[in-house]
């Protein structure tokens, strides 16, 4: 996996790639996590992310509630069609703000 | 990979690995390249290989939960009978008590607990039982196709 991120005033886009799992969140995580914590609108861009398992669909639930939270915004966009469908399999579809 | 061809109709690969989350995309890519080879069906490609790597993940998460420096190795099994698809795992970690498999309820949304049910959602069948020496654990999952 790796990542891009680009800040436009308040809202940082992080843009993901590769495959997201067990052995990948922690550097998912070590990137989202201090943008939320700064107060940081985020738009996560998951374009080219082509596969996701439980382990990354945690970090999109974790990453969700911490941006509850601490009162900002966590946008997942441009979701790929085999990452939806693990979403939707875990019925967050309504939950997380997808664009 | 092992690959037992007996009867064209009945397919079966086999595959070892280290027990790491560093070897789940291996595991992916072995699932991958025995389902393309199986030919089975695009669309449920991809979610036997989310159910495979969930159940390997497992193994290293909860079998081998205070061991994450083992040099154990785990090996999944794809057999196929051109109606019904077979995976199993071996595993020579903690005996998994079956009791305790469970899921989080999916409407109490946290992070965490969804692996069981992913498999659930995907396989038709699920049965832990215990492995032939040397194995400990056999996991083995079923689809109908």
């Amino acid at each position: 996996m790796t990542y891009k991120v680009t800040d436009e005033g308040d809202t940082s886009t992080v843009f993901l790639d590769g495959e997201i799992d067990m052995d990948k969140t922690e550097g998912a995580k070590e990137v989202i996590f201090p943008l939320i914590d700064a107060g940081k609108n985020v738009n996560l861009n998951l374009s080219n992310v082509q596969y996701m398992d439980s382990s990354g669909i945690s970090v999109l639930i974790e990453s969700h509630q911490k941006a509850l939270e601490k009162g900002t915004k966590l946008i997942i966009k441009d979701v790929s069609k085999s990452v939806l469908k693990v979403i939707m399999m875990a019925k967050l579809e309504q939950i997380l703000n997808l664009e | 990979m092992n690959t037992e061809v007996a009867d064209p109709t009945n397919l079966s690969e086999k595959k070892d690995f280290l027990v790491r989350s560093s070897s789940l995309k291996d595991v992916r890519s072995f699932s991958r390249e025995v389902f393309e080879k199986f030919k089975i069906d695009e669309d449920l490609r991809e979610e036997l290989v989310l159910a495979i790597a969930e159940a390997a993940q497992n193994i290293v998460k909860h079998a081998y939960k205070d061991y994450p420096d083992t040099q154990d190795r785990m090996a999944v099994r794809i057999s196929c009978t051109g109606k019904e698809l077979e995976i199993a795992f071996f595993d020579k970690g903690k005996p998994v008590e079956e009791s305790k498999v469970k899921h989080r309820a999916i409407d109490d949304v946290k992070p965490g607990g969804l692996g069981t049910f992913f498999i659930q959602e995907i396989m038709d069948s699920i049965k832990f039982k215990e492995g032939d020496k040397p194995w400990i654990n056999n996991l083995v999952l079923t689809k109908k196709l």
